[in-house]
């Protein structure tokens, strides 16, 4: 079983625009089209799970109505919920597709919930509960207020003590914090800074020397990290291999990272190595870039994709 | 078909020591009216709902009345219920709940869901380990 961890999980609200109008007194912009699906990183990758057959458990604070919806959402992929129920009301997060932009979304995004110390100390009794039955267990996303920074870190140690071996995605301070876990994979949330705890993560061969750092000094298991839209570093304690997306039709990027790593968790399940899962998640990524849904979970669409993924060793 | 093909998945359940007031506010969020008691591993302990805590929060001598025209106003249950809104909800908590396994078949949990006129069931896997919830609209659903 896989767990997966989304502190700060939302209801994703995606409009298609032909052009943002921001002219004139009372501007008015008409979506041409519009989606609407439960999200957060941890959230999509339990989805992309559910879909493989993968059975999986989704954590997380939820709030409110839009916790009500995104709980019976996430329920209808056949995810098993565990959510700590807070005071609030969980985010909805929109994003503005404009045409001809698609590989710059204008993104809103709402502050989410607070966590009471007691809502805290239920997640964690129930996150124990649950974990002796993980294999895996994915961290992903922000925080939402009231969760102490140490969150991840916590979480990692947990999981170790259980044997899980963990996965996280995730920025800034909650991200450095849980590095002392050494976590079995980490790939840095570098949208808003192209770094991890203070090392730049600039160009390949800065990846590949910060990487080596980590691996090596810091006993990360691998680091993952993404460069320019369509390659991938992977830093293992053998190798350091640079995966690219080849003839790659950008519609939509925002699923893609999550679907990157939930395909990664997927072929890991089914007995693929390290370097062959991240081919196949880069597969599963590169497939829901170029659709207009959020995340492409068909498997046979994925491995369609897999002749345009190549590897070179660094 | 088997239970586990049409229950709910949801783990959301309580520790023994929680407060009525933590958990009335768990049913006012969620919008469940019961949730398993479990210990730490997941093994159900008991099954708590709103039925039990408005019992727990009525005067001692309510059940020997026949109704509630001897009752001048809600006061006294008020009075009780923040009484009693720090106990742990073990005190108040059906204890030799009724569960079911999940890899047994749907006629099973509907002859147990009407026999003992319970609205949900605590699902167990082979160890005794809550995996989800079944109820009565699941097996509806199922059936249609």
């Amino acid at each position: 079983m896989i767990l997966t961890v989304t502190p700060n999980p939302a209801i994703d609200k995606i409009y298609w625009i032909d052009r943002l109008d921001l002219q004139g007194e009372a501007p008015l912009t008409r979506a041409t089209r519009s989606y609407l699906s439960a999200g957060g990183k941890g959230i999509n990758v339990s989805i992309f799970l559910a879909k493989m057959g993968i059975e999986n458990v989704a954590m997380g604070f939820v709030a409110g109505e839009t916790g009500r919806a995104l709980e019976r959402r996430v329920r209808e992929e056949n995810i098993t919920t565990s959510f700590i129920w807070a005071e609030g009301e969980t985010r909805t997060n929109v994003t503005l597709l404009e045409k001809g932009s698609e590989q710059r979304p204008v993104q809103i995004s709402e502050i989410g919930p607070t966590v009471t110390p007691q809502a805290l100390q239920r997640f964690f009794a129930q996150y124990k509960r649950v974990l002796p039955r993980a294999r895996y267990v994915f961290l992903g996303g922000t925080l939402p207020p009231g969760v102490p920074a140490h969150f991840y870190q916590e979480l990692s140690r947990l999981a170790h003590k259980h044997g899980a071996k963990v996965i996280i995605n995730a920025a800034g301070e909650p991200l450095s914090l849980a590095l002392a876990t050494q976590p079995w994979l980490v790939k840095p949330d570098t949208r808003q800074l192209r770094q991890i705890d203070g090392y730049a993560l600039t160009d390949a061969s800065q990846i590949a020397r910060t990487g080596g750092y980590f691996v090596r000094e810091r006993g990360v298991g691998a680091l993952l990290v993404s460069h320019k839209i369509t390659h991938d570093v992977l830093v293992t304690s053998e190798d350091i291999w640079d995966l690219e997306a080849h003839d790659v039709c950008f519609k939509n990027l925002l699923g893609a990272e999550d679907a990157l790593l939930a395909g990664m968790i997927s072929a890991l399940i089914r007995g693929a190595s390290l370097l062959e899962a991240a081919r196949f998640g880069m597969a599963a990524a590169t497939a829901s870039a170029e659709s207009e849904g959020l995340i492409v979970t068909d498997r046979a669409q994925i491995e369609s994709v897999m002749s345009r993924i190549t590897v070179e060793r660094l | 078909m088997k239970v586990k093909e049409i229950m709910t998945r949801d783990l959301t359940a309580v520790e023994p020591g929680i407060t009525v007031k933590e958990l009335i506010l768990l049913f006012e969020r969620s919008g469940l009216t019961s949730v398993p008691v479990v210990d730490e591993e997941g093994r159900i302990l008991g099954i708590v709902s709103e039925r039990d805590i408005i019992e727990g929060a009525m005067p001692g001598y309510f059940e020997l009345l026949y109704g509630t025209a001897f009752f001048a106003d809600m006061n006294r249950f008020s009075q009780k219920l923040r009484e009693i809104e720090n106990d742990r909800i073990e005190f108040y908590m059906t204890s030799d709940a009724i569960k079911i396994e999940e890899d047994e078949d749907d006629l099973t949990a509907a002859d147990l869901l009407i026999r003992k006129n319970l609205k949900a069931l605590p699902v167990v896997n082979r160890d005794g380990i809550l995996v989800g919830m079944l109820r009565r609209i699941d097996l509806l659903k199922d059936l249609l």
